[in-house]
């Protein structure tokens, strides 16, 4: 049971990075689609950095800096150029499937063996780790959850009790408002679509080097959609999305620990499939969503 | 030539062009050159029947999910799930061919397992706009995740009640012959789906810009609000529009079991579903400029796994490809909108002048 729970929070911390990059992100106004191929540029960036320097460190500088690049044609696009956000989202994900496949063709070649990097090792946190039961599931971690632990109050304090957090919300609903106070809407927006590739290059390096230590191009497997419903179910709010977070880190805990144990009764298919069909139960059962008025909508200055 | 079409055509060929440009700088990276690598993508296609005859094999199917993507995207809504409603189409295609082959005459039985399969596959796709109309669920989020479940789905029945006798691999036995879509080319692969794709394409044109039904679909895409205003009931356009987006992905199901591989296996075509949300990006939606579009990607695709075999460049340039010229693509919409706002603004000045 304690390893279910572990696991959960290794399993969560991607998704948390990706759901609250998301929440800033959407609360200014801009989906970002591109979130499946921001992670799946930044695992592997974070994995070709790690495993050519022989440094950790060194390949999430390369996934956050592989992020931000995705996230920045994304947010040219959408923001600038106002072209429409599912498209454009959806043709950069498959760019990135093609791009990365084929770099890592370029540099690797066909290699004999699977390559593989030592992933991020646990640094069990001095006396909170001896804690029975929340040491080991909290504080036996990764860099990379830790520093998830400061990001979610940190996030909550800057959307609700800063002024950025006023322009950041603003944006979304009233930009027009944001517009007459002097401040640059689409500048606003393309600065949360990059904090978006940041985070979402962390999360992605997480996959490869945080947890697996190697990659393959299937490896994100829809995890960027999922975070992407966790910011739609956790109603824009960093709180939601920690609290979405929990269940589809358990749910994939879950899977994970099923799949491993043959399920018994049920068919491993059926655990494979749970937290897509959660998001499916919960998108239809959940009754106010709290949608930023302008979501998707390019901000066209009246001339 | 009007020049709106003009710029149409102008602007998207030099997109294609930019795109397979920047997939050539790629090439240059491996230490080959790219002239060498395009000029053997171009002859090979043209090579020789069977490789020719495959261009329309591939772009078969993509013709199927880009309409699937572009029929609810007139109508304003999202269906990413059309790879899902593959995998059902394909479900149910090679279950019910394993149930009437060889017993049931073969054009009747290929022609009940079409029917059969457009429902199973619009029934799965109408849940998404069921789920949209009674509980205003995100059709975007719903039918993402559809397509893990469908996947889930199909990876279970494969292992267990469609599995081969031998009972070896998660694949089904192969499709007795008599419910193969016939050939119509010698000396290719190049099956009659081809024929019911392009009707396909050309009905769903029909249905969008001349019936009643695809006004009411297109009025609630361009103006929802307006729509129902004028008394449309949009509730009931959801689930018609996702049941016919899910029979159009399901159709594609159709067509590769039944028409290409004569069997079900797992890993099946896993990105069928984005390359037709990307060719419909590429034809603007048009129903029409969907089935020249799919012939692109089917021919990139047939070439660039030729390249990919003699000339040692990966495969995964295939996507590349895809991914620029997409890309290009969508700047190619900006840089439209750009003309046309220019010539009206030429047009009011020489108002004004006069």
């Amino acid at each position: 049971m304690i390893n279910l729970l572990i696991v959960t929070v290794v399993m969560g911390t991607p998704l948390l990075y990706g759901s609250i990059s998301e929440v800033f992100a959407e609360r200014s106004g801009v989906m970002v689609t591109a979130i499946e191929g921001i992670f799946l540029m930044g695992a592997w960036a974070g994995f070709v950095g790690a495993y050519l320097t022989k440094s950790l460190l060194v390949g999430v500088a390369c996934a956050i800096g592989a992020g931000v690049l995705t996230a920045a044609l994304y947010g040219w696009i959408t923001v600038y150029l106002k072209q429409h956000q599912v498209v454009t989202g959806t043709a950069i994900n498959i760019l990135a499937v093609g791009m990365c496949s084929f770099l890592q063709r370029v540099i690797f070649g066909v290699p004999v063996s699977p390559l593989t990097v030592t992933p991020l090792p646990m640094l069990p946190i001095p006396l909170l780790s001896k804690i029975p039961v929340l040491g080991p599931v909290f504080f036996n971690q990764n860099i990379l959850t830790y520093l998830m632990y400061l990001i979610v109050p940190a996030s909550y304090f800057l959307l609700y009790k800063t002024s950025i957090g006023l322009i950041i919300r603003s944006a979304g609903e009233n930009p027009e408002a944001v517009d007459v106070a002097g401040i640059n809407v689409d500048r606003v927006r393309f600065i949360l679509v990059l904090v978006a590739g940041v985070m979402g290059g962390i999360a992605g390096a997480f996959y490869s080097i945080g947890y697996l230590g190697m990659f393959t191009t299937n490896m994100i497997g829809g995890r960027g959609w999922i975070a992407f419903a966790i910011c739609f179910l956790g109603n824009w709010n960093p709180k939601g999305a920690l609290a979405g977070t929990v269940v589809f880190g358990f749910t994939e805990a879950l899977a994970i620990s099923m799949q491993s144990s043959g399920g018994g009764f049920f068919p491993n298919e059926l655990f494979i499939a749970l937290p897509y069909i959660l998001t499916i139960v919960l998108t239809i059962t959940r009754k106010s969503f709290n949608v930023p008025a302008q979501l998707g909508v390019p901000y066209k200055k009246e001339n | 030539m009007n020049a709106k079409f003009r710029d149409l055509l102008l602007t998207t060929f030099l997109a294609i062009v930019l795109g397979l440009g920047l997939s050539a700088v790629m090439i240059l990276f491996l230490g080959k050159n790219p002239l060498d690598a395009f000029g053997l993508l171009f002859t090979s296609i043209i090579r020789d029947q069977y490789t020719f005859g495959d261009i329309f094999v591939k772009a078969t199917p993509l013709i199927f999910t880009a309409l699937s993507f572009a029929f609810t995207f007139k109508a304003n809504l999202f269906n990413i799930g059309a790879q899902g409603q593959f995998y059902i189409g394909a479900v149910i295609a090679v279950w019910s061919s394993l149930l009437m082959g060889g017993k049931v005459p073969g054009p009747l039985a290929l022609l009940i397992v079409l029917i059969l399969t457009a429902v199973g596959g619009g029934i799965w796709g109408a849940l998404i706009g069921y789920f949209k109309a009674r509980f205003n669920a995100n059709e975007f989020l719903t039918s993402m995740m559809s397509t893990y479940v469908a996947l889930a789905i199909m990876n279970y029945l494969l292992r267990t009640v469609l599995m081969e006798k031998k009972g070896e691999y998660p694949q089904t036995d192969a499709l007795n012959e008599s419910v193969w879509l016939p050939t119509f080319v010698p000396g290719t692969r190049l099956h009659i789906g081809f024929i019911l794709a392009v009707l396909v394409a050309v009905g769903i044109w029909v249905l969008l810009y001349k019936t009643p039904l695809g006004y009411r679909i297109r009025a609630v895409g361009y103006n929802a609000d307006a729509a129902r205003m004028s008394g449309i009931d949009a509730k009931k356009l959801y689930v018609i529009a996702f049941f016919i987006s899910g029979a159009l992905a399901a159709g594609a199901g159709y067509t590769e079991v039944n028409g290409v591989q004569h069997m079900l296996l797992q890993g099946f075509n896993p990105d069928i579903g984005s390359a037709g949300l990307g060719i419909a990006i590429l034809a603007n939606a048009n129903p029409i400029g969907i089935i020249f579009a799919s012939i692109l990607f089917g021919a990139l695709n047939v070439g660039g796994t030729i390249m990919g075999q003699m000339s040692g460049i990966p495969s995964s340039i295939i996507e590349l490809m895809e991914g620029f010229v997409m890309v290009f693509v969508i700047l190619s919409y900006f840089v439209r909108a750009r003309l046309e706002n220019r010539r009206e603004k030429r047009k009011l000045q020489k108002k004004v002048e006069e």
